[in-house]
């Protein structure tokens, strides 16, 4: 588990869409393997049985709004601090025309 | 070249299916849920994702979801929660979208569908809710995003690998669409996009137990695409299996995803997928747990409308329409709308049922508008079927009754009828006394059969007599005087 | 009056001994005279604080009713919206980033009548012990101008230390408001996880994230608490129930009180430290409280839990930054994935991509089990451990950090940075309440603090412990040298 290499930095850069220098990637590297290192005590903790702590308010559930339009954000206040729009929308570089998920 | 033997393979299709909820606001964002309007004018600071901002749900979006999973006999979890699943694009507002991954709030139930005069029950994997993404307009030097639809909600509707036939997949799709459509759940407009089928498609011979790789189909977006698009996905695939027969099976079809093209009608690769993505699924800590009681999900099940399925049980069972008559108007909620409010005035259910779905649907299918928009009212067409089953009229003359009454939106076939004297059937005694005189004349032959017992003969003649005023004699008058004279 | 508290100068203010205008002319002045030295300020909103002065000014003039911070000038970390004015987080990526719409903790403060004065330095998107993280500036300790604050929040904690103005504003993840508070020896406190609005915070980590105040008394601690303490509905993690009346709460005096001490998991604390800790005991001896043991011998595991998942969420809560949107986008992007890569190079600073990095790894496909699902699990564990220790005493002491302010740029280890958290971050994991109070001074004259936590919704319980301390020693009354004049 606590085998943490090159490769594995490599996917996760472009996972999470991260670049850097080949300086940066290796500080990256060396920083990161040695946390990964620090947190693999975790095997140590005996946890059978016991149910990940998901939500850590336990009693509050069910917390819904009514179906109502409230407040909207004006379009030109959106693309204010937008870095480039045109026509009213967000432009981005051109896609190849692909459908997501 | 091979001789391909189609026969020999079963397909094997499921489809997931997502549906936009009809809901006022979006899921997690109080923006307004509405299509066609300028971009990025239906958005709040949630649903494009801006720093510091936090889903909150929507209640009505979990009930529609409660009244589908109750309206297909499904499990609604207790409890159930949303998942953060994380991808980069740049219709999503956040890079992750919120939705249901292993705690999803409906799980199992069934789709009932007629498939070719049977009906076939298809199992449910499971339905949850998630948010839609945005919109991306493609130009040639740049793509411009709109976030209106971003934060839609989503009840994405998985089925089980059931379906064996594009005619059944395209049953089962339809049946969906009615469930939807029956509670009010959705717009379920497949141009639009609030109603969006994807196939996962595969083959295996006849013989085999296990499945073999499957593909992807995005975006059919109408009924007959579908089919088309599972045909030849299904022939490409056997044509492949078959002209190579020597290679390892799985090196054969490859993980994909396609899209049908509806010029060279066939499907065409958009994507191989290399590895499976990783979304790195995990509990969305923004929100909390659906916990729902079964009081809850009681109260909603009380005020469930009558579905789809349970509606034609009782016009083929209570009211003894020819299945596929019910089928069509099951599919059809307007038309079926229509057909409840006729019934009212006229209990003959099955004329009712072929006036309405033949004759006039024939007469107004030009003007691509349904009989409440041309303007025909539904007890007019009641009224027009009493009149037949009375006797007032005769079927023939009903034609032209039918016609006059799709000129004249909104005008009653009583007065169409009061008004045309071509229309009054001939109820002068001594006319059709001559009439039925001349044909008793013209068939001895008839008469002595009806006299042996041959009640065939009646009809006979009563058809002679019919024939020689052409449909004018009130068909009771004359029914009443033959019987008299063969006494 | 630099050396009022907030309780003080809102007093001053509603007697008529002093304008809206004054305060805010004497606070701009102070900050422009002295902050240069210490660079806790990011934005200063100058004219927009003197705006709302003088709207107070003719608000009190006309005799309408004043809200409870009517006249007192507070700081707010620039990872909190406020409305039309610019939030960095201490990011390059949202140097232009203009905030479209209020933090709930912003509008019940400016409901309030508190007089915002701008926005404080901060590690880059809170992620950081130091403030050393900063993309534009270091913000220096008063007490010595060679050390750090701490942070994340040390621009917050620096402006009250050095008496910039009264209270601040911090978020704590994993003791970014306690431990710069015991860095520079003022009152910092953490929520209840859920007791105060996220509305308009940038999310760092959603289930660790809390806004909370800094101060130089509990009392100002309290007065702030109670404004802000309420249910948002905006928010689905925030708690709905009634606010107590925390100033009605504080006493000097304890009655029937336990505290429990994990002795055991604090034996590695240095002699320094571990002296200071044991005089903070007597003292809660003094007041009558009994001292029990209790067993969070889990604790030394929470580090690593908390590395699993606080970059876990954060490595999602950051994805929203990709220069599609908002902030800078690289202008060298010639198609979408560069857009993406290189805004998230240039915007992002190494600590920050570090942790992206590794909360990445932590939910990836093979891994997501044994990081991930592992680290829940254990924190399922602290939070019993927790629950158990409660059944014996009324609040957990400890101290806030294992040493004293270091020199900027001591720690250049990702990892040795981390380990200072290792009293704070357990109250984030459980989600309870936690202070940190000013105890006294190290061998080197720098300044310690205590820590004391309570039960989930025990906010009350912890302040007027807290209260009760600060009035038997004093400690926080002690203002660092250099800023102890006046701006003339």
């Amino acid at each position: 588990m606590s085998h943490f290499d090159e490769k594995d930095l490599l996917k996760l850069m472009k996972l999470s869409k991260i670049e850097c220098s080949q300086e940066e990637k290796d500080r990256f590297y060396t920083a990161l393997s040695r946390v990964v290192t620090y947190i693999d005590q975790l095997t140590e903790v005996d946890t059978e049985g016991v149910a990940p702590c998901n939500h850590i308010l336990e009693t509050i559930t069910n917390v819904m709004r009514d179906d109502e339009i409230g407040q909207t954000l004006s379009r030109d206040t959106f693309l204010s601090n937008a870095p480039s729009h045109v026509g009213g929308m967000v432009r981005v570089p051109p896609i190849i025309k692909t459908s997501n998920s | 070249m091979t001789d391909i033997q189609y026969d020999l393979w079963q397909p094997v299709i499921g489809l997931e299916v997502h549906v936009q909820l009809n809901t006022k606001s979006k899921l997690f964002s109080c923006a307004p849920n509405r299509f066609g309007d300028e971009p990025n004018t239906n958005i709040t600071d949630v649903c494009t994702g801006q720093p510091g901002t936090l889903p909150v749900l929507n209640k009505e979006a979990v009930r529609k979801a409660v009244q589908f999973g109750l309206a297909i006999k499904a499990d609604v979890a207790h409890f159930s929660k949303f998942d953060r699943k994380s991808y980069f694009y740049p219709d999503s507002p956040r890079n992750f979208q919120i939705t249901q991954f292993d705690q999803p709030i409906i799980l199992g139930g069934m789709i009932v569908a007629e498939v070719g005069g049977q009906m076939k029950t298809f199992p449910v994997n499971r339905a949850h809710l998630e948010d839609d993404a945005g919109m991306l307009k493609h130009f040639s030097t740049f793509a411009g995003v709109d976030y209106n639809r971003a934060g839609v909600p989503l009840l994405e509707v998985v089925s089980e690998p059931c379906m064996h036939t594009p005619k059944e997949a395209v049953a089962y799709a339809m049946a969906l669409k009615a469930i939807m459509e029956y509670l009010d759940a959705s717009d379920c407009n497949m141009e639009e996009g609030s109603l969006r089928f994807d196939a996962n498609i595969s083959v295996r011979l006849k013989s085999e137990k296990t499945l073999r790789n499957k593909i992807e189909i995005k975006n059919m977006n109408s009924f007959s695409n579908m089919e088309m698009a599972l045909e030849s996905e299904i022939r490409r695939q056997i044509r492949l299996y078959t002209q190579n027969p020597h290679e390892d099976i799985n090196n054969i079809i490859h993980k994909g995803t396609y899209r049908f093209d509806p010029e060279k009608k066939e499907t065409v690769l958009m994507r191989q997928k290399e590895d499976a993505e990783d979304y790195r699924y995990f509990p969305e800590p923004d929100l909390v747990p659906i916990v729902l009681t079964s009081a809850y999900i009681e109260e909603i099940r009380k005020d469930l409308p009558e579905l789809p399925h349970d509606r034609f049980k009782r016009y083929t069972e209570e009211l003894s329409l020819p299945a596929s008559a019910a089928a069509t108007l099951i599919n059809d909620r307007q038309m079926c709308l229509y057909f409840e409010r006729a019934l009212k005035t006229c209990s003959n259910a099955k004329n009712l049922c072929n006036w309405l779905v033949v004759e006039f649907t024939g007469r107004i299918k030009e003007s691509g508008k349904t009989l409440d928009q041309v303007g025909i009212k539904a007890e007019h067409v009641g009224n027009l079927v009493n009149m037949i089953d009375q006797g007032t009229i005769t079927g023939k003359i009903a034609k032209s009754v039918a016609d006059d009454m799709v000129a004249n939106p909104g005008k009653d076939c009583k007065d169409i009828v009061k008004e045309n004297p071509d229309y009054q059937p001939l109820q002068d005694t001594s006319s059709i006394e001559a009439l039925i005189d001349q044909v008793l004349s013209e068939n001895a032959q008839s008469i002595a059969d009806y006299k042996a017992g041959k009640t065939k003969a009646f009809a006979y003649l009563i058809g002679q007599v019919m024939k020689l005023c052409k449909g004018a004699a009130s068909p009771a008058m004359v029914n009443e005087i033959l019987t008299k004279k063969l006494q | 009056m630099y050396k009022l508290s907030a309780t003080e100068l809102k007093e001053l203010f509603s007697k008529g001994e002093i304008s809206a205008k004054e305060i805010a002319q004497n606070t701009l002045k102070r900050i422009e005279k002295f902050d240069p030295e210490v660079g806790a300020f990011l934005h200063v909103h100058k004219d927009r604080m003197l705006q709302k002065a003088e709207s107070l000014d003719k608000k009190k003039q006309s005799g309408e009713k004043l809200g409870s911070l009517a006249g007192v000038p507070i700081a707010i970390k620039d990872n909190i919206h406020i409305n039309g004015t610019i939030t960095t987080c201490g990011s390059k990526f949202l140097s232009n980033y203009k905030a479209v719409f209020d933090s709930t903790v912003c509008r019940l403060l400016e409901e309030e009548d508190a007089l915002l004065i701008g926005k404080t330095n901060l590690d880059e998107f809170a992620m950081g012990s130091s403030t050393e993280n900063s993309a534009y500036q270091k913000t220096r300790n008063p007490w010595d101008l060679a050390c750090t604050p701490g942070g994340s929040s040390g621009g917050s904690s620096a402006a009250v230390a050095a008496r910039f103005c009264p209270i601040s504003f911090g978020s704590d993840t994993g003791g970014s408001i306690r431990q710069p508070a015991s860095f520079t020896g003022i009152v910092g406190f953490k929520p209840t996880y859920g007791r105060v609005s996220r509305y308009g915070l940038v999310a760092f980590a959603s289930s660790l994230d809390q806004i909370g105040p800094f101060s130089t008394t509990v009392t100002d601690t309290a007065l702030v608490m109670q404004v802000i303490s309420k249910g948002c509905d905006r928010d689905s993690t925030s708690i709905h129930a009634k606010t107590p009346d925390y100033l009605a709460a504080l006493s000097p005096s304890l009655k029937d009180f336990t505290i429990g001490v994990p002795w055991h998991f604090l034996e590695q604390l240095n002699e320094d430290a571990k002296q200071n800790f044991l005089a903070s005991v007597e003292v809660y001896k003094q007041l009558g409280a009994k001292i029990v043991d209790v067993d969070l011998d889990i604790l030394s595991h929470s580090i690593a839990v908390y590395y699993v998942l606080a970059t876990a969420e954060a490595s999602t809560n950051l994805a929203r930054f990709d220069g599609v949107r908002y902030g800078v986008r690289s202008p060298k992007a010639t198609n979408l994935e560069e857009l993406y890569d290189l805004s998230r190079q240039d915007g992002f600073g190494a600590e920050v991509k570090n942790r992206i990095l590794l909360g990445t790894y932590v939910l990836s496909s093979g891994f997501k089990d044994a990081y991930y699902k592992k680290a829940q699990q254990v924190r399922a564990l602290m939070i019993q451990k927790f629950k158990d220790a409660f059944l014996k005493c009324n609040l957990v002491m400890l101290p806030t950090a294992p040493f004293p302010a270091f020199k900027l740029g001591a720690i250049q280890d990702p990892l040795q940075m981390y380990l200072q958290d290792v009293y704070t971050i357990a109250a984030n994991l459980v989600g309870a309440p936690a202070i940190s109070i000013p105890s006294g001074f190290s061998s080197n004259n720098m300044p310690l603090g205590l820590q004391l936590i309570g039960p989930q919704m025990h906010d009350k319980e912890v302040l007027s412990a807290a209260y009760a301390y600060e009035q038997a020693t004093g400690y926080g009354k002690k203002i660092p040298a250099h800023f102890d004049k006046e701006a003339l």
